[in-house]
């Protein structure tokens, strides 16, 4: 039987490895879904939520941008999809209150700043992005 | 007068010693760092080999793109050296070698006519290269012990943008390879252009057919991979070179205990033998005066 095997792997470590029965990711070209014995690929990720199905039930995690590749199959018969992300984590181990936080805080500068008309100093893309990425994290979490 | 020397070889016993207790603490915590930092590059390599592998992949699928991309520049004017340092010293040859291989490369490049901007990381770096009166453009400090992603990151956007824009042709970097835990090399590499990774024997795709799919297309693929490949090689060098910094710390500090336990080794002998000829002179003084007042009687 094909079968799929699933690694979610950041620079700092792997974060999850193992079987699964399908993959569900957003590229840039829009959402798709690994099956066993897909065909190669390779992609990149947009920030979002990417959900590995398992016989045991889903896990998901919250990607912060990354690629993704499908084979080569190391073994005949499994498929080997790798995700990789620069900066990702379980939806479990979000921590909401510390999300939220940091929402509020990157809010605040923006608003501030937009006030000011400061719309391209660097303070302001970093806000941007931590709210992004604050966003992205309850999002997730919510699911 | 021998009680003198007695006392001062006991003061110079102390300070040997107590300067061992530091060196053994050392030598101790830097230990204890390495099987971390080993560990981190465990854990960054299926990361690294994935990120070699996409490249690999989309290279092959858009060879002219990629030659765009991965070609050696014929007409460096400009080049950027990174150089990667500790922050600490006392760690054997770790810094100066380094050092050492940065400048030689950045002499090499001025005696090729190419004009040189200088970034490092670690405080010994920025300080070496000021002492020498060379212009240092940035200097990252504080996270050479353990670096996180985020710092690669920080690094890699800094390094990039003058070549982005067109004001560097060429990025080079400095760094020590922990090769295993017995050996490191200064290695130097070439950040920008990328180069074509070398993929590990073991992980050769025995089906690059040429029949991998793409999304979004090919082109844009690289262009995006780019910058996340340059932040993988930078983090890597980080974790590497933090490894081989304790690693080398460690066998210095090690040496530097046994020497410590040599020297007072030696100064205890010889502190020993002073006070045993004081008590042998102090009891010929004795016998001698004794045996003067009784054949004086």
């Amino acid at each position: 039987m094909a079968t799929l095997k699933v690694e979610i792997v950041s620079p700092e470590a792997a974060l999850w490895v193992g079987e699964a029965t399908a993959l569900v990711a957003r590229s840039s070209d829009g959402d798709f879904t690994i099956l066993p014995q897909h065909t190669a690929t390779v992609g990149d990720l947009v920030p979002g939520v990417v959900r590995v199905e398992t016989t045991e039930g889903d896990v998901a995690f919250a990607v912060h941008g990354g690629f993704f590749q499908v084979g080569p199959d190391e073994v005949e018969g499994v498929t080997l999809a790798t995700v990789l992300a620069g900066v990702a984590e379980k939806t479990t181990d979000i921590d909401v209150a510390r999300a939220q936080i940091a929402k509020e805080t990157a809010e605040a500068q923006i608003a501030a700043e937009t006030r000011n008309e400061q719309h391209d100093t660097a303070s302001h893309v970093l806000a941007q992005a931590a709210l992004e990425r604050a966003e992205l994290r309850l999002r997730a979490a919510a699911k | 007068m021998a009680g003198g020397q007695e006392r001062i070889l006991r003061r110079r016993i102390k300070s040997v010693q107590a300067t061992r207790k530091i060196t053994k603490a050392m030598e101790l915590i830097a230990a204890s760092q390495i099987a971390r930092s080993q560990a981190r590059i465990v854990a960054n390599r299926p990361y690294r080999n994935g990120m070699k592998r996409i490249i690999v992949e989309a290279a092959l699928g858009d060879p002219a793109g990629a030659a765009k991309l991965l070609a050696t520049p014929e007409n460096v004017e400009t080049a950027i050296v990174l150089v990667i340092t500790g922050d600490r010293g006392l760690s054997g040859a770790y810094n100066s070698s380094a050092l050492r291989a940065g400048e030689r490369l950045v002499r090499k490049l001025r005696a090729e006519g190419a004009n040189v901007r200088l970034f490092c990381i670690g405080k010994k770096a920025g300080a070496f290269f000021r002492f020498r009166g060379m212009e240092v453009e940035q200097s990252f400090v504080g996270f050479a012990d353990r670096p996180t992603f985020a710092d690669a990151r920080l690094v890699a956007s800094t390094v990039a943008a003058p070549f982005i824009d067109g004001g560097a042709q060429e990025v080079l970097l400095v760094s020590t390879r922990f090769l295993s835990a017995a050996t490191q090399a200064v290695e130097v590499e070439r950040l920008l252009p990328l180069s074509m990774p070398e993929i590990p024997h073991a992980d050769v795709p025995k089906k690059l057919k040429g029949y991998t799919e793409f999304e979004p297309e090919v082109e844009k693929l690289l262009t995006s991979l780019a910058p996340r490949a340059l932040e993988s090689e930078i983090f890597s060098a980080l974790l590497e070179g933090a490894a081989s910094f304790h690693t080398s710390q460690q066998r210095a500090m090690a040496a530097a205990t046994d020497n410590a336990d040599e020297l007072g080794q030696t100064l205890s002998r010889i502190m020993n033998r002073a006070r045993q000829d004081s008590i042998t002179t102090e009891i010929m003084e004795i016998v001698s005066g004794a045996e003067a007042l009784r054949s004086g009687k």
